[in-house]
């Protein structure tokens, strides 16, 4: 008895993908780890995990010194707000306005009254 | 191979060794880690994590100007400058940077405290403006250290200063409303727990952070006037140079509301400068703080419960001989020569005693000022025109002055017959202000009240005016308001603006001197209102002095028809025609 194998034939398995009743196989490696090889291996992991971790903290730390940055910053332009504002206030106090210049160029009015529409 | 460690060998005595050495290392990372844990934890937490309080920017405090908001405390941050002697190499050098950048800011003395190199701490300028500061530190001096302090700043000077108070080293609002309001303009610290770098920078490792902001103070606006309160300070140190009066005080009211617009009290200080004041005196707001017996003012008020009471008019008369007698005491007149049949209205406009003490005797059987009459007094005095109470004006130190009740051992016919003239009773400036208030706005008690709102995004939200309550007829108000305005004319020609109605009454009031009254130290006062067909403005002027004469028409009225005369045009207030 023989078999040919048909192009339509592979085509139908290539496209049944994991179809029912199909058969798998599983590789095992020929290569043993001894329990040293694993203790290596997991402390290895464990060491790239650590620096991960540290890496990912550092990330987090440099952030908190850019927002420290902008804190100083928005607290510097607050505090020059608030001296501007102060300087302000001065200079639209009372008594500045009193003896401005241009309050001594004044003059009281002769009669005043009120007009009625 | 197989590699077996053969019993008793040494290599097996090693690997024991080795092992007990594993356990009892084991043994202890389990205690340290397991069994003290919370302690070491709390050691490592202490030594990374930071607690910073997060403080809260004390409120502002702003006056207004025809309702528009202006500031008239403010917070500035200054900086002091200080030294560790022990590091400076260069003493010359630093003395000579701080003295050009500081200028007048330095201590006088730097030379010496920059020898004293047993010190770690010399402080070398304060109130160092951002400004200076910046300039300084780029010097990079070695040795040479800033703190930064917040301090309040005030752009009017002393404007309006008993009344703000100010605010102590502490960082605590010391009288006016600094001290009433602290805890609305003081805000609430936050707080940082973190883990901080070397540099006290906080970092977001750690799984304990807390992170509660600070709430800064209310910005609060109060109903006083810049203008006004300017006009009313101005006025009376006029008045004051004029009477040779050494103390005065003003209160201006707005009788439709009882928003103060101003109170002034002379000699004053500037709250910048708290710290050079010699008296504490100074600190008083007189007229929330300091009762007195005010006087024939309080005759509006007695004849305000007569007609309330119905039992006289404007128009009612009596028989004035000049001496009235009350049971053992007679009462007599300051001003004399208005005898026999004459009404109520001269007697207001002559401020006869004999008058308001028939007035009283009315209120019971019209001969003696009874049980009935003093009751009426009491309930009007007291519990209607709030004398003799705290008025709950947010201004520290109010004190609430005495009416003597009416029940009492001391409220007899004597004392209330006093009353009905001003003495014999203790009321502050504030609240018979207030009280007159409603004699000349249609009879509403309105609580007086510097707080006119607060600013929240830059907005004004005004509070809520309390509702007034309705102590006298409005009938009764229209009367007392012609009275005072016919009182006021009888004393003063072509003092006022044409076209305005202006009334008021004076007060001279004795003052107790080694234990008796004497009429050698009088207090002059003078409460009146303006306006047009509504009062819009209630003024209360008193001076005084010690060993002075003053008197309410000669000393006090004049600062008075100022002040007026001045709002009339400032509120636009049109004359009739």
């Amino acid at each position: 008895m023989s078999y040919q194998r048909t192009t339509t034939y592979y085509a139908a398995r290539r496209t049944q993908n994991w179809s029912r009743n199909q058969n798998t196989t599983r590789y095992v490696s020929a290569v043993k780890l001894g329990p040293v090889a694993h203790t290596v291996l997991i402390a290895l992991m464990i060491t790239v995990l650590g620096l991960i971790y540290l890496t990912q903290a550092t990330r987090a730390t440099s952030y908190d010194y850019e927002a420290q940055r902008i804190d100083n910053q928005i607290a510097e332009l607050s505090d020059q707000k608030q001296d501007l504002e102060v300087e302000n206030a001065r200079l639209t106090a009372l008594e500045t306005t009193k003896n401005s210049s241009v309050a001594r160029e004044m003059t009281t009015p002769a009669s005043s009254e009120y007009v009625t529409e | 191979m197989k590699l077996e460690l053969v019993k008793g060998s040494r290599s097996r005595v090693l690997a024991a060794l080795l092992f007990a050495i594993m356990v009892i290392f084991a043994g202890r990372l389990f205690y340290l880690q397991v069994i003290q844990y919370g302690y070491y934890a709390g050691l490592a937490k202490g030594e990374q994590q930071k607690r910073l309080s997060l403080p809260a920017k004390r409120g502002e405090i702003f006056a207004l100007e025809h309702g528009t908001p202006v500031e008239l405390v403010m917070n500035e941050t200054v900086y002091t400058v200080f030294a560790d002697p022990q590091i400076i190499k260069n003493d010359e050098k630093v003395i000579v940077a701080v003295q050009e950048i500081a200028g007048g800011n330095a201590v006088d003395d730097m030379k010496a405290r920059l020898a004293n190199k047993e010190s770690r701490y010399q402080i070398l300028a304060t109130k160092l403006s951002r400004v200076q500061a910046k300039k300084l530190k780029e010097k990079d001096l070695s040795g040479v250290g800033f703190q930064e302090v917040s301090q309040r700043v005030y752009p009017e000077g002393g404007l309006a200063a008993q009344t703000l108070g100010f605010v102590n080293t502490d960082g605590t609002g010391t009288y006016g409303v600094e001290s009433a309001l602290n805890d609305r303009l003081k805000g609430e610290d936050g707080l940082l727990v973190a883990v901080t770098d070397i540099s006290d920078v906080p970092l977001t490792i750690g799984n304990s952070n807390i992170n509660i902001p600070a709430k800064d103070g209310d910005d609060i606006v109060l109903s006083i006037d810049r203008n006004v309160q300017a006009k009313a300070e101005q006025a009376l140190a006029d008045g004051l140079k004029r009477t040779g009066a050494t103390n005065g005080s003003a209160i201006v009211i707005d009788p439709q509301t009882g928003h103060v617009m101003a109170m002034a009290t002379l000699p004053s200080y500037k709250p910048g400068e708290y710290y050079n004041v010699p008296d504490a005196a100074a600190f008083n707001n007189v007229p929330t703080s300091s009762p007195y017996e005010p006087g024939s003012v309080i005759k509006t008020f007695t004849m305000a419960t007569g007609i309330d009471k119905g039992v006289v008019s404007p128009d009612s008369t009596y028989v004035n001989t000049d001496y009235i007698k009350i049971e053992d005491r007679v009462v007599s007149n300051a001003e004399k020569g208005h005898t026999g049949t004459i009404t109520l209205q001269s007697a207001m406009n002559w401020s006869l005693n004999t008058g308001f003490v028939t007035v009283a005797q009315r209120l019971g059987n019209g001969t003696e000022i009874n049980q009935q009459a003093r009751d009426t007094m009491y309930d009007y005095f007291h519990n209607r025109f709030h004398m003799g109470e705290e008025t709950g004006i947010e201004v520290a130190g109010e004190q609430a002055g005495e009416i003597v009740p009416a029940r009492s051992s001391e409220g007899n016919a004597v004392r209330y017959s006093n009353m009905a003239f001003g003495q014999g009773m203790n009321v502050t400036m504030v609240q018979t202000a207030a009280a007159f208030s409603a004699l000349v706005n249609g009879g509403k008690y309105y609580q007086p009240t510097v707080i006119a709102g607060v600013i929240k995004d830059g907005q004004l939200i005004p509070q809520d005016i309390k509702a007034p309550a309705q102590i006298i007829k409005s009938t009764t108000s229209d009367q007392l308001r012609i009275m005072t305005r016919t009182a006021r004319a009888t004393l003063l020609n072509n003092g006022d603006k044409p076209g305005y109605t202006i009334g008021g009454k004076t007060g001279t009031a004795e003052t107790i001197v080694n234990g008796a009254y004497t009429d050698k130290q009088t207090v002059g006062s003078y409460l009146g209102f303006g306006g047009d067909e509504t009062a819009r403005y209630v003024i209360m002027v008193q001076v005084s002095g010690k060993n002075l004469p003053m008197q309410g028409a000669r000393h006090a009225m004049p600062i008075f028809t100022d002040i007026s005369n001045w709002m009339l045009d400032y509120l636009k207030v049109q004359p009739k025609e």
